[in-house]
């Protein structure tokens, strides 16, 4: 049985949420926009679900823009933004942490003429609210900040960075994929303009995210074609992904609460049991300032062996990461996100990620802290330091 | 009791606690846990350290040695860049060692808690002074040595295993004090601290590690002067 510890790569799908999709798979297989009994079925279902997305983060059912993913919604917030922008604004700022949804697409503007600004973060991955006041300006277009990052688990400043961007008038955007459904997010609080979902990772089904559009800002369609969602992503909706993205949704804000005091739990008892079994054993991220079920570790003198530690947890199974899921495929370069941190080119190779989840328990928890120090110690070092 | 109005009143557990008052009762004595009140973190204007992405393997981040200002010369006036010590929970600072002949490694039984002579002869180091040490780790596949030089008492106390002349490979220590910045892959003049002769060394430094006692390195390549 694999004990399954990378639920920031993806979550596995809540037993009620597939029930849902369930009978949209099989029978209700209407067009939300036809305008028969089966069409109707399906455009109140969407509704439904749109209604409780915006519950969960505080918003209005019609801030709701639903997508195929977090990398769509976030390439639609920077790229919807800037087609739509006055033409003296061309600035475009992300932090260097953020998923490559965000910094390719920001890349990618940049090769069309904006100016990009890569914005700094600390040895934590906190980036400074200071920093931005320094370099948001009436050039700004846009400043994206990820809620919390899908590395290292640290959760940023990201109202305090959006008042900032208000006050210059310029629009935030936020990817919240890693956040949403597992801290409070509440839009209402915060001068949030834009706001990246994504339902697979938080127990609801893949293929399906959505856009947090704040009422009144301006942005330009991706993708064109019948008017759905309001203009601004055309295609037939994912109908059963939307029922499945909605319940999941709304489970995160009946119980996420709870998930939250568990998943501490967890967290701390994973973290201090790593510890008192593998001294040279350190925590990436900051301490406190981190998602609920996240753990990034090092292993000091063995940095460069994470993949060989990740395979051997393989074996054992138990499912990790290095670094993220989304560059697996590049897992010989360094980690962007700890070069960023400070991290040298053979520390950067080093992160090993387990994330908790829902259905995670105490036993695999004590399972892993049992099996990983005998793992780490077969691992060859370059160096006998420790942290 | 931090007053519970100070706290956002979300209840969303990612404390840990199941509602902001469980938090704001334990935070008397573990302060500490207010870090972990993310929905504060989100809504208060709290001043976060400083952005530094590029330092973090600098040596100026670290606690610099207190006391009399480093000349960063040599007993024969020559420059170097940064001090190396040793670990402080290492009885001397740690070489990793290969005897001239290998194979003594396994012909003298050498373990873990030996205590060993040798001479760092030739191009590897050139030291003229016979080191005493203890072994702390030992490879007798290719018949590598991991030990801690400390001093003639021990051997003189409890006998010793001369492996006679030996390369060395590598050394791992601390550096608390540099004039310099120190990165990965690059040659650098030291002072090991604990050195008789009190020569600069030189050595590639192929693993830098950030620690609270100062900068965990590695160097290999290592000369004299």
């Amino acid at each position: 049985m694999t004990i399954y510890f990378d639920n920031s790569a993806t979550s596995p799908v809540d037993p009620r949420v597939a029930e849902a999709m369930a009978l949209w798979h099989a029978k209700a297989f209407g067009n939300p926009s036809s305008l028969h009994s089966l069409g109707r079925a399906a455009r109140e279902s969407v509704e439904t679900a749109r209604e409780r997305v915006a519950a969960l983060i505080g918003a209005k059912p019609k801030e709701i823009v639903f997508v195929a993913s977090g990398t769509e919604a976030d390439n639609l917030a920077l790229a919807g933004a800037v087609a739509a922008s006055p033409p003296h604004r061309d600035g475009v700022i992300v932090s260097a942490i953020e998923h490559p949804a965000v910094l390719e697409t920001a890349k990618a503007l940049q090769g069309r003429g904006a100016s990009l600004t890569l914005a700094p973060v600390d040895a934590d991955g906190l980036a400074d609210p200071d920093w931005f006041r320094r370099h948001v300006n009436a050039t700004t277009r846009i400043v994206s900040l990820m809620a919390a990052n899908n590395v290292i688990g640290t959760v940023q400043p990201i109202a305090e960075v959006a008042a900032i961007a208000r006050e210059a008038g310029a629009l935030f955007h936020t990817d919240a994929v890693q956040a949403v459904g597992r801290l409070p997010i509440d839009v209402g609080a915060a001068p949030i303009d834009l706001l990246s979902i994504s339902a697979h990772k938080f127990y609801g089904p893949k293929g399906v995210g959505a856009l947090f559009v704040r009422e009144g800002v301006d942005l330009a369609p991706i993708v064109h074609g019948g008017g759905q969602e309001r203009g601004l992503r055309s295609a037939t909706e994912n109908v059963a992904g939307i029922v499945g993205f909605g319940l999941a949704a709304e489970l995160a804000r009946e119980e996420g609460a709870a998930d939250n005091v568990r998943l501490v739990a967890l967290r701390e008892r994973l973290i201090n049991g790593v510890f008192a079994a593998c001294p040279q054993a350190y925590l990436i991220g900051h301490r406190g300032r981190r998602l609920p079920g996240h753990v990034a570790l090092g292993f000091s003198g063995q940095e460069g062996e994470a993949i060989r530690l990740m395979l051997a947890l393989d074996e054992e199974g138990i499912a990790v990461s290095t670094g993220s899921a989304c560059s697996a495929s590049h897992a010989a370069e360094p980690s962007y996100v700890l070069r960023a941190l400070g991290f040298d080119a053979f520390r950067a190779r080093g992160a090993v990620r387990l994330t908790l989840g829902r259905f995670n328990t105490e036993e695999q928890v004590d399972q892993v802290v049992a099996v990983l120090p005998g793992l780490v110690g077969g691992l060859r070092r370059i160096a006998t330091a420790r942290s | 009791m931090l007053a519970q109005v100070e706290l956002p009143g979300a209840n969303c557990g990612a404390c840990g606690y199941r509602t902001c008052g469980a938090l704001a009762a334990e935070l008397d004595n573990k302060p500490d846990l207010i870090e972990r009140c993310l929905p504060r973190l989100a809504k208060a204007a709290e001043p976060v350290v400083k952005a530094a992405p590029d330092q973090a393997c600098h040596s100026e981040n670290f606690d610099v040695r207190q006391g009399a200002k480093s000349t960063w010369r040599d007993s024969l006036n020559r420059e170097f860049d940064f001090y190396l010590e040793h670990f402080p929970e290492d009885p001397g600072p740690k070489e990793i060692i290969i005897p001239h002949n290998p194979m003594l490694t396994r012909e003298l039984e050498i373990s873990v808690g030996d205590l060993m002579l040798g001479r760092p002869l030739g191009m590897s180091c050139g030291c003229p002074i016979t080191h005493c040490g203890v072994v702390v780790e030992v490879d007798r596949r290719t018949g590598v040595i991991v030990w801690c030089v400390t001093g003639p008492l021990g051997p003189r106390n409890k006998g010793f295993k001369d492996i006679g002349y030996y390369i060395a490979e590598g050394y791992e220590g601390l550096i608390t004090d540099a004039r310099v910045d120190i990165n990965i892959g690059q040659r650098y003049f030291f002072q090991p601290r604990r050195c008789m002769l009190q020569w600069r060394h030189s050595g590639l430094v192929n693993y830098i590690n950030r620690s609270k006692d100062g900068l965990q390195v590695r160097l290999e390549g290592l000369w004299i002067g």
